[in-house]
């Protein structure tokens, strides 16, 4: 097993006076095994992004715990550990344009990942990341040394990804990394991922809100309401014999190319 | 022969900004039947906005409408004063409830109060008769009539969308424009929006709509016909089912193409993405626009701009592959 | 080579001019005094003599020459502008960044600290001080003034933290590693630059009008000219009244426009780094 996550909570606590808590997630568990592609569906407001963000060790988890090959990456302090989770553990946004700092040139975002790996020479660090740019079908003289308003937001996510070759890590955790992308260049976005899966066995968890992009991608999906998640399969039990109400709601509701709702 | 709504003739509106002259909508002609629910799709940064704000005249600076005509109901709109379209077009005739509809409702106005305005702008009616105008609309569309007097910040995304389209609606307009109106909701929400719309032309209450959105699933669900733009310009037309089961101009097909939903068929054939990506405005590719990435480009595509031919009883495609 | 960016900014008419101004006005304060080198408080011209060739801006009630006033009080006004508005961004922003970046009871104490200080009246803070105090040089109103207008950097400092903490590229960075030092130097602060600049052209423009009222209630330098004082005196010798008009007229302009050419600088600014304003 890869991956453990057990009773994963996140409670958010609001207001000065009169306190509120928010569940954003609760107790969610799942696992995940090497070269597993999984998806995890839900709405805005689901908690999907807020378990995503506990498992790259960005927001702490208010209980439960994340195990990532028998470790426990909230208990790891040493700067040294840290560089090996997140060389084996990295993730992608859903807005490209966001996930960049405008005030610096592109390349900042692939000439960091070498903090993580063991590279000194500037020439390599260069032929790496030159080689990486081509991996995900980009043209290196055309985007390095631009600035991110330079450039298309496909072209971004590309670099994102190019990120991943680069550091080559076992599990990606994609959060929404197609919602912004024009649909006509979706296609190819989404290859890269299945490409560094065959080519690397890297596991993806893939965070959507689209039924059908989950459908299409992955191996086991995850339906989580509300901050937990109420059913799991694989998509074509999910799609045939959904169980959950609310996944049959969903179904339901989801416009679709080759079949036309009743009653419209 | 159904009547036409809406004529737009060789319509060019260009935005003039500090980097150059953006030519967001390039030559469109469109027409709108009555009693139709036409679907006009593109990606981001088509000109579909710009379109549909052109065709309702709200033409602000840097937006200038360079060329062409706008006939709404018969009133050729694209001469009128602003002044008169404010009072006699917008709501009356023709509605258009923007992208950023869900900021569009008065954060310190109850719904009521807002309907209240919006419709003495229009017509001279008393308070009581406004109200009940709008409590009688509400129960007809099965919103909730709590709603009204309610502020927007105490509405549901999805509900304060389905006030928004009521209160555009209010005054019967014939022809309503919903610019991407589900793409920030849920898929159940979306679809009671969708509902919503369908109901309102069941009620006569509107004769037509003209929904635009990136999202030709949902097109697929309420359209009845099908425009489809790319970079400014009108590539193909005509009905759902012709355009969707064969199209002709190869952007379309790779439009459809990318759609994804779970359904099998997908899976079995797979996505497809287009080469490229959509160009920039300031600086369209010469003759066709879509010529850098296209598949099936000739040496003329890159020279001569394709006209939108009528191919077969209002089915349209501008593409040199095709002939009339 | 001019830089990209200021080459932008060059291109909005607002920044042109507003820039242009402060220039002038800057240049005319520092270099103006070597040229026309005549003492600003020597008494021993005719009173109230109206601009002529001897004296291009005529002379006030005690016989002092208002062109020599008018260039040092330029310079100093211009001085204490400039002491007041460093001194409360320094204290400002690192309050500010401090709470925001902490977070926590250290947010929640500074933040109170702040709140306190803001909700004081300004004004009679600086009366309570400048009042107490003898002797006031132009350094020591730059203080009292300083001091008392820190509290809103502080406030808009956090919160724009706040918000840049929660953006992606601090994600993105975090997860290769990156040290707390290294992602507030290369991530957090540089993004707030354009900020702090903006901050520090309201601070320096309030300041030179605190500086005007202070002195226009008898609180302001003891010592040497500002414009504030040269309208304190004309006020005091009811030069408006009199007619006297070049007494008031050319420091009032010189307040005015140097105020709200800042204000304009920022406006251009703000347009120029937010581009919900920029007009498209």
């Amino acid at each position: 097993m890869l991956l453990k996550v057990k009773d994963l909570s996140k409670t958010f606590i609001v207001g000065l006076l009169r306190k509120k808590e928010i569940h954003a997630v609760r107790k969610v568990s799942f696992n995940i095994k090497k070269g597993e592609f999984i998806s995890l569906v839900g709405e805005s407001g689901s908690g999907k992004t807020t378990t995503s963000r506990m498992i790259l060790r960005i927001l702490k988890p208010s209980s439960g715990s994340v195990i990532f090959e028998g470790k426990d990456p909230w208990a790891l302090h040493k700067i040294e550990d840290l560089k090996w989770y997140w060389k084996q553990v990295h993730g992608i946004f859903q807005d490209p344009f966001a996930s960049f700092n405008p005030l610096y040139k592109v390349d900042r975002i692939l000439y960091q990942t070498f903090n993580l790996l063991n590279i000194e020479s500037d020439a390599e660090k260069e032929h790496l990341v030159k080689e990486s740019l081509k991996e995900v079908g980009l043209r290196p003289e055309e985007v390095l040394g631009r600035y991110p308003h330079e450039l298309s937001g496909g072209q971004r996510q590309r670099i994102m990804i190019a990120r991943c070759y680069l550091l080559k890590p076992k599990l990606i955790i994609a959060d929404e990394p197609i919602s912004m992308i024009d649909a006509s260049t979706r296609a190819g976005i989404l290859k890269l991922f299945s490409d560094l899966r065959n080519n690397y066995g890297t596991s993806v968890i893939f965070i959507t809100h689209d039924l059908g992009l989950a459908y299409y991608v992955s191996d086991r999906i995850m339906i989580m309401h509300n901050g937990s998640i109420v059913e799991e399969g694989t998509p074509d039990e999910i799609m045939e014999h959904p169980k959950h109400h609310y996944t049959m709601r969903l179904k339901e509701d989801v416009p679709l190319l080759y079949r036309k709702w009743k009653g419209f | 022969m159904s009547t036409l709504l809406l004529e737009a003739e060789r319509v060019k509106s260009y935005y003039h900004t500090r980097e150059g002259t953006v030519k967001a909508v390039d030559d469109v002609s469109l027409d709108v039947e009555n009693g139709i629910i036409l679907g006009l799709a593109g990606e981001s940064g088509c000109g579909k906005s710009t379109l549909m704000n052109t065709l309702m005249m709200k033409i602000r600076p840097p937006l200038y409408l360079v060329d062409g005509e706008i006939i709404v109901d018969g009133e050729r709109i694209s001469k009128m004063e602003r002044k008169e379209i404010k009072k006699k077009i917008w709501g009356v005739k023709i509605s258009l409830v923007p992208q950023s509809a869900l900021n569009a409702l008065m954060p310190t106005k109850r719904i009521i109060d807002f309907i209240r305005d919006v419709v003495k702008f229009h017509v001279d009616v008393s308070d009581g008769e406004i109200v009940s105008m709008a409590r009688k609309r509400f129960e007809e569309l099965n919103l909730p009539e709590d709603s009204l007097y309610l502020y927007p910040h105490e509405l549901s995304g999805g509900m304060k969308q389905r006030a928004v389209i009521a209160i555009s609606t209010l005054l019967n307009p014939k022809l309503l424009i919903v610019d991407e109106p589900t793409s920030a909701l849920d898929v159940s929400t979306q679809k009671r929006v969708l509902k919503l719309l369908l109901d309102l032309k069941k009620f006569k209450i509107i004769d037509s709509i003209v929904f635009v959105t990136h999202d030709i699933a949902v097109l697929r669900q309420i359209a009845d016909r099908l425009v489809i733009m790319y970079a400014g310009k009108i590539v193909e037309s005509g009905t759902l089912e012709d355009v969707l089961s064969n199209p002709k101009h190869p952007y379309t097909a790779g439009l459809i193409h990318a759609v994804i939903t779970p359904e099998p068929e997908i899976r079995k054939r797979g996505l497809v993405s287009i080469p490229g990506e959509p160009p920039n405005l300031i600086n369209p590719p010469s003759g066709c626009r879509f010529h850098p990435r296209c598949l099936h480009a000739m040496p003329i595509c890159k020279k001569v701009v394709p006209e939108l031919v009528d191919i077969s009883n209002g089915r349209k495609v501008s593409c040199h592959l095709v002939k009339a | 080579m001019i830089p990209p960016i200021l080459k932008n900014l060059l291109r909005i008419k607002k920044f042109d001019i507003s820039v242009s101004i402060i220039l002038f006005i800057t240049l005319v304060g520092i270099i103006g005094p070597f040229v026309y080198t005549v003492d600003p408080t020597a008494l021993h011209a005719p009173p109230e003599v109206p601009p002529n060739n001897k004296y291009p801006l005529g002379t006030d009630s005690y016989g002092r020459d208002l062109l020599a006033q008018l260039l040092h009080g330029i310079r100093s006004s211009l001085y204490i502008g400039l002491t007041a508005s460093l001194i409360s961004l320094a204290i400002g922003v690192t309050i500010g960044a401090v709470a925001g970046f902490k977070g926590g009871i250290t947010d929640d104490s500074l933040m109170l600290v702040t709140n306190v200080v803001y909700a004081l009246p300004s004004i009679m803070l600086m009366m309570l001080i400048a009042a107490y105090l003898k002797e006031r040089n132009p350094l020591f109103v730059a203080l009292i003034i300083g001091l008392t207008s820190w509290p809103w950097v502080a406030r808009a400092v956090r919160s724009q933290l706040m918000s840049l903490k929660s953006r992606d590229f601090l994600a993105i960075s975090r997860m290769a590693a990156l040290s707390d030092l290294k992602i507030m130097f290369e991530d957090l602060i540089p993004n707030m630059a354009s900020y702090i600049f903006m901050a520090f052209v309201l601070l320096m423009s309030g300041a030179m009008i605190a500086e005007a009222g202070l002195s226009m209630i008898g609180l302001g330098v003891t010592r040497g000219v500002s414009l504030g004082i040269i309208l304190y005196w004309a006020q005091l010798l009811e030069s408006v009244r009199r007619g006297l008009w070049w007494w008031f007229i050319p420091p009032g302009a010189c307040l005015v426009s140097l105020a709200t050419s800042m204000l304009l600088l920022s406006t251009s600014l703000d347009e120029y780094f937010s581009p919900r304003l920029r007009g498209r």
